[in-house]
């Protein structure tokens, strides 16, 4: 338990459902804000119990949509966590933001309570892929938004990126890859878009009435982020992930070092020496338990040592850091080397592009 | 006590299927008060779960009636064209028949085959129109047809409803007044004939027998003429319906005999049953055939470990299927399995069916093929596996089994019927007019092109309403190749087909444009070709996967990777190697359902 942990914070709200999401978050709920918000200082007592001694290193605000909550409500919250978990003098905060949820005030607020790190939704400049995707805001307000950012003062902004929408070219995703390297954002992530079974979207390619995505254009349209972001000065430091020097996100690289973390708030996952947790999905239930006094525990797993070493290969893999070509049979991994899946660096396997886009059948291969 | 023979009715009820022959069997056993209004069940006489299911009968059955002071011997036949000989046999067993048809949907070619081979043994026949009862019936337009047919006069046809019961007594009274007695001579060497043979576990092999001449009593040392086998029978008995022992089975009579034998192959249908010794007759009664398998197929467990268990549920069937013959086989692409031999389609749905259900097995089968005679210099080679078809034409000819098919089509029909026969390699035989309406039409086809999804072309060409009988003609040169399958390079031997050469392109060409659908990315590209020897003549291409990875991975997403991987992991652990490429076991199951639907119902 030396290792520095994360807490994440799950905030399930938001303006609206988009097709393509299919995280624990939902519409119309504002209601519930206070009560919800009641829970997460409750929530927050009950599991820091469990974690005297622990020293975090990162607090990360999800969802949903956290900048949906009032920027007074999240400053207590922040504050409330630092009061009950033990922080690094260092820590990274980090919130979420979906570019109309946020104005030049409000962000001062939220620098002001401990909010560092801010994270834009950005997904895309093409309006027609934003219009795909069902995001409700306009390219400008993803450039208005991060105006606003620094004006306020903030120093290490992400920008997150979907790639692969139905419509969407090479030549599209190369402008939002261009505006966004002309944004200045420390940090950026870029997804694939993944078509998740359970959701609108999914149920819509399911039926044949949208195309999915093309596996093929998204493995082009990875290369070129990586030529893009590469050739702007961000390292490639997880297969969706890059970053200026030093300016890599502490917390998610938390969960691919297989480092503990925390999570609060509705459906939020926990992890600590080989075993996983979650909490109650629906808000509403979990809220009650958590007002009965409980922590909100829907579900938890153990796992053994086979478990935990398939989790550590895919995770590792997923990073520049690698894995250990002596925890396997050359047999296995020198193919791979062979072909420019994998880089034997000094005795660490590390994933090239190609092999990023491939690592499914790296995992498998290599673990047999 | 035995009826005297001049009392004595064999017969038999020759229909096409849901023309209604079980359920007017079942009326039959009713108004005879043979079996209890309250031990009724549907289909009294096809015992298998399976025929109940299918609403078929497989397996023929005699039961006895009593009725006006006489005994009638009803002999079930079975109905189905995979069957025709064991009709041949239940036939021989009769000495009259009821053609029963639907006065709805009039004659079709099952029924006109078995008239044929009804009146060409000399039965007596009863026409009788069914489901005079149901409102789309057209009596006096099918009594026509029928009467036609017979050479007769339409007021001959009798008018039945076997749903309501409405004319079951006339019928009964038919049998009795047209069918003539049996004749046989009490004294003579005992000649019984087996028309069914089954195994219980219990009695071992029973046979189903009509006894020609002499008297056979119970606890005799009994003789098979085919298979030379002696044996000491523990029982003869009749059905009425359930077996009812009796001390012996006369001449004319119709029951069953509990042979003593263990193994059903040595009492054969259509084998002659006498007396050991010097009691014995000489010579058997004529007629007898070797079961002749027509449609091979091979059968592999899913489960490579099942193999044994798939051996012995084989071993298991034949004691009750005398029709079933197999060998095992290695097939690089799908392991160790056996080349199994049918006697058509619907006797490989049986077995296939029957594996499955009754032994829990998870079967892959090959599409089904006929045997192949290969001629090279004074060789004749025989193929039973499209596999082993020397490749490139390395032989001097190639004969083919050929079939006599009977087709019966409402005359708008006849176009897409010739259409389809010549895309078959068809050739006429001839063709009549039953009314003016429906046509009989007669076809050699090679009996390959009709294991190849035949009947559902034909059953899709008329919607329906056109029916198939055949039986086998012979064998019959043809310019067929054999093409095989390769998947990066590697012959895939379970997807080898032979073909005519007119067609090997357009096979070649299905089967790789499947593949290709079916066979998923691999780390490289994998070329699909479809070969005649060395010469490709087809060819697609699965291009090399590129992606295969999620884009996000965060707190909440590793347990679900994880399992994904894990099943994945099993996924690729079940999936079998064909050289370096990767094919998933349900890819050879879709590819080899090629022929889907090639199957009479």
């Amino acid at each position: 338990m030396s290792a520095a942990a994360g807490i994440y914070v799950h905030i399930p709200f938001c303006l609206t459902r988009c097709g393509y999401c299919d995280f624990n978050a939902y519409a119309g709920l504002d209601g519930l804000k206070p009560r919800y918000l009641a829970a997460l200082f409750r929530e927050a007592e009950l599991a820091a119990a469990g974690w005297a001694g622990t020293a975090f290193a990162s607090v990360f605000l999800g969802g949903g949509t956290p900048t949906t909550m009032e920027p007074d409500d999240l400053r207590a919250l922040l504050a409330h966590l630092r009061d009950r978990f033990d922080m690094t003098p260092d820590v990274e905060v980090t919130i979420e933001a979906n570019p109309d949820t946020v104005t030049e005030a409000s962000l001062s607020g939220l620098l002001d309570a401990g909010f560092a790190r801010l994270s834009i939704g950005a997904q895309s400049f093409d309006p027609a892929v934003l219009r795909s995707l069902e995001r409700i805001h306009q390219p400008t307000s993803v450039r208005a938004a991060v105006a606003a950012a620094r004006r306020a003062g903030f120093r290490n902004l992400s920008l997150d990126l979907i790639y692969g929408a139905n419509g969407e070219s090479l030549e599209s995703w190369r402008r939002t890859l261009d505006e966004t390297v002309a944004l200045g954002p420390e940090h950026v992530s870029a997804y694939a878009l993944t078509i998740e079974p359970a959701t609108a979207l999914g149920r819509e390619v399911a039926a044949g009435e949208v195309p999915g995505p093309d596996p093929d254009l998204q493995a082009d349209m990875f290369l070129l982020a990586c030529e893009v972001l590469d050739a702007a000065g961000y390292g490639h430091y997880e297969i969706s992930n890059w970053a200026r020097p030093g300016f890599e996100c502490v917390h998610n690289l938390g969960y691919w070092e297989r480092r503990p973390y925390v999570g609060l708030g509705a459906g939020a996952h926990g992890y600590r020496d080989d075993v996983r947790w979650w909490n109650i999905r629906p808000p509403e239930t979990y809220m009650e338990k958590v007002e009965s006094g409980d922590l909100p525990i829907g579900g938890s797993e153990s796992l053994d040592p086979s478990d935990a070493y398939l989790e550590e290969v895919f995770l590792k893999l997923r990073i520049l850091e690698g894995v250990p070509a002596s925890w396997f049979d050359a047999g296995r991994y020198e193919p791979y080397v062979q072909s420019g899946l994998l880089i034997d660096d000094f005795g660490q396997l590390v994933p090239t592009e190609r092999g990023m886009l491939l690592l499914n059948e790296l995992v498998l291969g290599l673990t047999g | 006590m035995s009826t005297e023979i001049s009392r004595i009715r064999n017969f038999c009820i020759v229909a096409h299927i849901d023309h209604g022959k079980s359920t007017l069997a079942d009326r039959m056993l009713e108004l005879t008060h043979t079996v209890d209004v309250r031990a009724m069940r549907a289909q009294y006489l096809d015992r298998m779960d399976l025929e109940r299911e299918r609403g078929i009968t497989i397996k023929a059955q005699a039961v006895r009636l009593f009725h006006e002071g006489y005994e009638l011997n009803l002999i079930d036949t079975p109905g189905h064209v995979d069957f025709t000989y064991e009709v041949s046999r239940s036939l021989a067993a009769c000495e009259g028949a009821i053609l029963l048809v639907d006065a709805a949907q009039g004659l079709e070619a099952q029924t006109l085959a078995n008239y044929h081979l009804a009146r060409d043994a000399g039965l007596t026949i009863i026409p009788a129109l069914n489901k005079i009862d149901l409102p789309a019936a057209e009596p006096a337009k099918r009594a026509e047809e029928l009467a036609k047919l017979l050479g007769s006069d339409p007021a001959e046809i009798l008018h039945v409803s076997a749903k309501t019961g409405e004319g079951v007594e006339d019928v009964l009274k038919a049998v009795i007044d047209r069918v003539p007695h049996p004749e046989g001579d009490l004294d003579a060497p005992v000649q019984a004939l087996i028309f069914d043979s089954e195994f219980d576990t219990y009695r071992g092999v029973i046979t189903y027998i009509r006894v020609k001449q002499g008297t056979l009593p119970s606890n005799a040392t009994i003789k098979m003429f085919a298979t030379h086998v002696t044996s000491e029978a523990e029982e003869t008995g009749v059905m009425a319906p359930e077996a009812t022992p009796v001390d012996a089975l006369g001449p004319g009579e119709v029951g069953y005999l509990v042979t003593g034998l263990k193994d059903v192959h040595h009492a054969k249908v259509g084998d002659t049953i006498t007396l050991a010794g010097k009691h014995g007759a000489a010579e058997p009664l004529p007629g007898y055939r070797e079961p002749k398998p027509m449609v091979w197929s091979g059968l592999y467990p899913a489960d490579g470990n099942d193999y044994s268990a798939l051996r012995e549920a084989l071993d298991r069937l034949k004691l009750s299927d005398s029709a079933l013959v197999y060998e095992p086989e290695t097939s690089q692409a799908l392991g160790f399995g056996f080349r199994v031999g049918f006697l058509g389609l619907l006797h490989m749905d049986i077995v296939r069916e029957r594996l499955e259900r009754e032994f829990d097995l998870e079967l892959i089968s090959t599409a089904p093929n006929v045997e192949f005679h290969v001629f090279r210099g004074t060789d004749e080679i025989v193929v039973h596996n499209p596999a082993e078809m020397p490749p490139g034409g390395d032989y001097d000819r190639v004969e083919e089994p050929v079939i006599y098919a009977t087709i019966i089509t409402p005359s708008t029909y006849l176009g897409a019927i010739f259409e389809l026969c010549q895309a078959r390699r068809g050739e006429m035989v001839d063709m009549q007019y039953l009314t003016p309406e429906r046509v009989e039409v007669h076809y050699l086809l090679p009996l390959a092109e009709v294991v190849f999804d035949f009947f559902d072309q034909l059953k899709s060409k008329t919607r329906g309403f056109a029916s198939l009988d055949y039986e086998p003609w012979g064998l019959q040169e043809a310019k067929l190749v054999r093409v095989d399958i390769l998947l990066h390079g590697e012959p895939v031997d379970a997807f080898s087909s032979v073909v005519h050469r007119d067609k090997a392109y357009e096979y070649g060409k299905k089967m790789t444009e499947r593949l290709k659908e079916l066979i998923p990315r691999q780390l490289f590209d994998v070329a699909i070709q479809a070969s005649i020897g060395s010469k490709v003549i087809a060819r697609e291409t699965v291009k090399a996967k590129r992606k295969d990875v999620l884009a996000k991975c965060y707190g909440g997403d590793i347990t679900r990777k994880r399992k994904l991987l894990e099943t994945q992991k099993k996924g690729k652990e079940r999936m079998r190697r064909v050289g370096k490429v990767d094919v998933p076991q349900d890819a050879f199951i879709a590819a080899l359902r090629v022929d889907e639907g090639a199957k009479k119902k």
